[in-house]
């Protein structure tokens, strides 16, 4: 593979990368895209699954509501299913502070003309049937949704395949050569690649990636956990979110619910990180048969873990750097999956026109610019000492 | 949390064998059993393939348990070596500090019995969680009366509750022929024995006394369909096969059975082993993935230890129990010589067994090649599959066949078809990638079931060999989950969850920093 070359080396196969990936071979871009394991391997394939238009989050909302409208008509433009069920999502108040979180996001979606309706208790049971009667209410976002990750995560890889794109995985990066302030070519264990153009998109590795160009990407990744119960028959169609949970009834009727506490952790930029489950798992049960106590009794029959990455400010970047100048960064901080389609149309339109008319002024590298080198340690946000 | 300094998991052959050496020496022992099984549990063929064939007595658990109790004489001699026992007790999960796992407080087990959940701590552990059932998919294995060796062994040495009249054995290796003995001995009628093989693998002396009590022996013959009423199992079809496994046109045979064993081999439960990241070598000749080990039954984990069929089993273990014995004696004296196992400050000598003990003990060599297991598995599958076509479900669960695999199609309900997706296939993606199970589980749902892929892990992986013209022992291990056995949301939470708990739950990545108790 020595002397290959493509107009656009994409690093990372998870959904943002072969997103951008698709995107950019669908506008007759040469491309290819590097894994070091394969598509969906880490966080994309890993998450919950949600789709919402962010008002939890509003520098996100212009990308995250682009999202959702691409999201509807994803899996015929991609010729492949993405198990989408989009149903609407319903946030639901099981506390007074919950309650608060609810009526802040109900006047920012209203801010954003993001269509909400305001639940009482009857409402919510109504949409979720089973749910806990210490509800105190709840939040519908009509636009929200939920999808399959793995599923989608391959959607995307194989439509980029069927452009003509070049995916390949188990394939790590050892390299990157700069010249004259702009990225010339990516060392890989299958040898170098020449590319006009450098996309990131490689999750909690993109910090270390960035460093061998020279440009600093605050992020620090993270470990998080999700359970699955056994099929159960159909109680609801809307993504979930409540009780310090979030997840999903799947097309299958297994209940997918992840939340909880989080582990910092270090990784390097050709093995897999370890992604074990602990027995935090059994508090997240607990949440479930809380929140859902008419199946309080389904089986649960696995666990996953994943590692995901977070910016300071728990937002995405989403930026073409300054120097190398043809050097783009793709970070979601655990967002990326319902954004994804969204990420990538904004990443062609960056390398294609250095701009998007999507707004994500929000979501620059600039906004890093006074951050310290030891921002990790500063926040605690680095492994527990020792491994007893 | 509890804490112990060293538990043994299984009280089969091996396990007891390793808690009554290190209690003698000593030790405080906990000795850890999941029988008896919930019924419920059972019905799911979690953990053996029971195929529904067994009496309702076994949903009385009193019951139950007092003949698991009077079955295992290894147990009151544990209980006399003054033995910590919890049977009725499964493992449901192992954890342990790690790179990216670092704040639990010591290495500790997930246990549950059929009402709640609760963790604890070792210090040392043994696996001898035994084996499992390889299953084979057919028309008609999912009828109640298809059941696997395993299973029915359990149902007859330790309930005394295997509703069989007539079996029909499949393997005449020295597994299934102890299975057609055993059975014999219990009063059930054997019908006949299948093979694909073109004669009786097992012990002649074995074959003898089973043929001199009628029973008929099928080499190079396979199953065409398990045929019932109302979901129970009436008469076995078997068809002979040729070299090519083939079925050879007008040898069709039908025999009245209600029940079809699987005794074709069995699989070492590593689950455990797997999650706390043992180091796992794919082994033909002893079943598939066994851990590494040296000859203390250490395992390359520190204080982790395996003994009997988790640590690999071939067929002499089928006749020779002495073997899986003393590798539970070996990994009990080990556990307890290991640094600050004795506590009660007076160890005696413990006597190190001699190498040479060790070396006719528990190494004796397995009889088969190193590919020959596998190699007879691949026939059996292959005699299916040319007898049963591409439409015979793999993975019973989820109701993933043959053809869906190969097909890398996604599930059928969610109904989808295009032109795309027809051009994919696991070949078109063996040029992206090598052949992985854990992929086409993602993408079929074969494996991602209630049963948690005991039933059709064996299957996908040669499937995916045979597909990919892959080795056997290049496909990787599927991924085990916690929890292994399926438990209730409101059995696997913690019942003692403190309030601090409860009110600390944070907010997604909201600051905190610890796993939660």
């Amino acid at each position: 593979m020595t002397g290959d070359r493509a107009e656009i080396v994409v690093i990372g196969g998870g959904v943002s990368g072969l997103s951008s990936a698709y995107y950019l071979a669908k506008a007759g871009k040469d491309v290819i895209v590097v894994e070091k394991g394969m598509v969906g391997g880490e966080a994309s394939g890993r998450n919950g699954g949600m789709i919402s238009e962010r008002t939890d989050e509003p520098a996100l909302i212009p990308l995250a509501v682009e999202s959702v409208r691409l999201w509807a008509t994803l899996e015929e433009e991609l010729g492949y299913p993405t198990e989408l069920i989009h149903q609407g999502r319903v946030q639901v108040g099981v506390s007074e502070e919950e309650m608060g979180d609810i009526f802040s996001e109900r006047d920012e979606a209203l801010r954003h003309s993001i269509s909400v309706e305001p639940l009482d208790p009857s409402e919510v049971q109504d949409l979720v049937p089973g749910i806990t009667g210490r509800t105190l209410g709840g939040l519908f976002f009509a636009n929200g949704g939920h999808a399959n990750p793995q599923r989608a995560v391959q959607a995307f890889a194989w439509a980029f395949q069927d452009l003509g794109g070049r995916l390949y995985q188990n394939t790590a990066v050892t390299g990157i050569n700069v010249e004259d302030d702009k990225v010339t070519s990516v060392e890989t264990t299958a040898g170098s690649i020449a590319a006009d153009v450098l996309v990131a998109a490689a999750g909690p590795q993109t910090a270390l990636l960035a460093e061998m160009a020279g440009v600093h990407v605050p992020i620090a990744p993270a470990r998080v956990e999700i359970i699955a119960t056994a099929p159960l028959e159909p109680l609801f169609d809307i993504a979930l979110v409540g009780n310090g949970l979030y997840g999903r009834q799947a097309a299958r009727g297994n209940l997918l619910f992840g939340g909880g506490a989080h582990e910092w952790i270090d990784v390097d930029l050709t093995s897999e990180p370890g992604k074990p489950n602990t027995p935090l798992i059994r508090n997240i049960a607990r949440r479930l048969a809380e929140l859902l106590p008419a199946v309080a009794d389904a089986p649960v029959i696995r666990s996953w873990a994943g590692i995901v990455e977070q910016a300071p400010d728990y937002l995405p970047i989403i930026d073409i750097a300054d120097n190398p100048s043809n050097y783009i960064v793709v970070t979601a901080s655990a967002h990326g999956f319902g954004i994804a389609p969204a990420t990538g149309k904004v990443v062609s339109d960056l390398v294609l026109h250095g701009e998007s008319c999507i707004d994500i002024s929000g979501l620059k590298l600039n906004r890093f610019t006074d951050l310290t080198p030891d921002w990790r340690q500063n926040r605690g946000w680095i492994p527990a000492h020792g491994i007893q | 949390m509890e804490a112990r300094p060293l538990v043994v998991v299984g009280a089969g052959v091996a396990g007891t064998a390793a808690a009554i050496e290190a209690a003698k020496v000593g030790v405080q022992v906990t000795l850890i059993d999941e029988n008896p099984v919930p019924a419920a549990m059972a019905g799911l063929n979690v953990p053996l393939f029971f195929g529904q064939r067994f009496e309702d007595a076994l949903s009385d658990r009193a019951l139950m348990m007092e003949r698991v109790v009077a079955a295992n004489e290894g147990l009151s001699k544990a209980e006399d070596a003054g033995v910590d026992i919890r049977l009725g007790t499964c493992v449901w999960g192992a954890f342990r500090n790690s790179e990216n796992s670092r704040v639990l407080d010591g290495p500790q087990i997930g246990l549950a019995d059929h009402e709640r959940s609760w963790m604890m701590k070792y210090d040392r552990l043994i696996v001898a969680a035994g084996s499992r059932d390889l299953s084979f998919g057919f028309a008609g294995c999912n009828l109640v009366g298809a059941m696997g060796a395993n299973g029915a062994y359990s149902l007859m040495s330790r309930y005394d509750a295997l509703a069989a009249k007539r079996m029909v054995v499949l393997g005449s290796g020295n597994l299934g022929l102890n299975t057609a003995k055993m059975a014999l001995d219990n009063g059930i009628e054997v019908a006949a024995i299948v093979d694909v093989a073109p004669s009786v693998r097992g012990n002649d002396a074995l074959v003898k006394t089973i043929h001199a009590q009628g029973v008929e022996l099928f080499s190079s013959h396979t199953v065409k369909e398990a045929v019932g009423s109302n979901g129970d199992i009436e008469s076995v079809m078997l068809v002979e096969i040729d070299d090519d496994c083939k079925p050879v046109a007008g040898t069709e045979k039908v025999i009245t059975a209600d029940t079809i064993c699987l005794a074709i081999g069995l699989v070492p439960n590593v689950e455990i082993l797997s999650l706390l990241n043992c180091d796992l070598n794919f082994k033909s000749e002893l079943g598939g993935y066994v851990p590494s080990r040296d000859d203390w039954m250490r395992t390359s984990v520190d204080n982790v230890f395996v003994a009997g069929d988790a640590a690999g089993i071939h067929d002499a273990m089928f006749l020779d129990r002495n073997i899986a014995r003393n590798q539970g004696r070996i990994a009990g004296i080990a556990a307890a010589e290991s640094p600050g196992a004795i506590t009660s400050g007076f160890p005696p000598s413990t006597g190190k067994m001699s190498e040479g003990q060790r070396g006719t003990s528990a190494f004796s060599n397995a009889s088969s090649s190193p590919t020959e297991v596998h190699t007879l598995w691949k026939r059996w599958l292959r005699s299916l599959a040319n007898v049963g076509g591409q439409d015979i479900v793999v993975c019973q669960c989820e109701e993933v066949t043959r053809s869906e695999i190969i097909g890398l199609e996604p599930p059928r309900y969610l109904e989808w078809g295009s032109d795309q997706m027809s051009r994919r296939s696991l070949q078109t993606q063996l040029k992206d990638n090598p052949v992985n199970p854990n992929q086409v589980k993602r993408l079929t749902r074969a494996g991602t079931g209630t049963c948690q892929g005991r039933n059709c892990r064996e299957q996908v992986a040669l499937l995916l060999a045979e597909e990919s013209n892959t080795d056997i022992a290049d496909v990787p291990l599927s991924t085990y989950r916690a929890p292994l056995r399926p438990l209730p949301l409101n059995v696997l939470w913690p019942d003692d969850e403190s309030e601090d708990v409860r009110n600390e739950w944070p907010k997604w990545f909201s600051p905190n920093n610890k796993v939660l108790g």
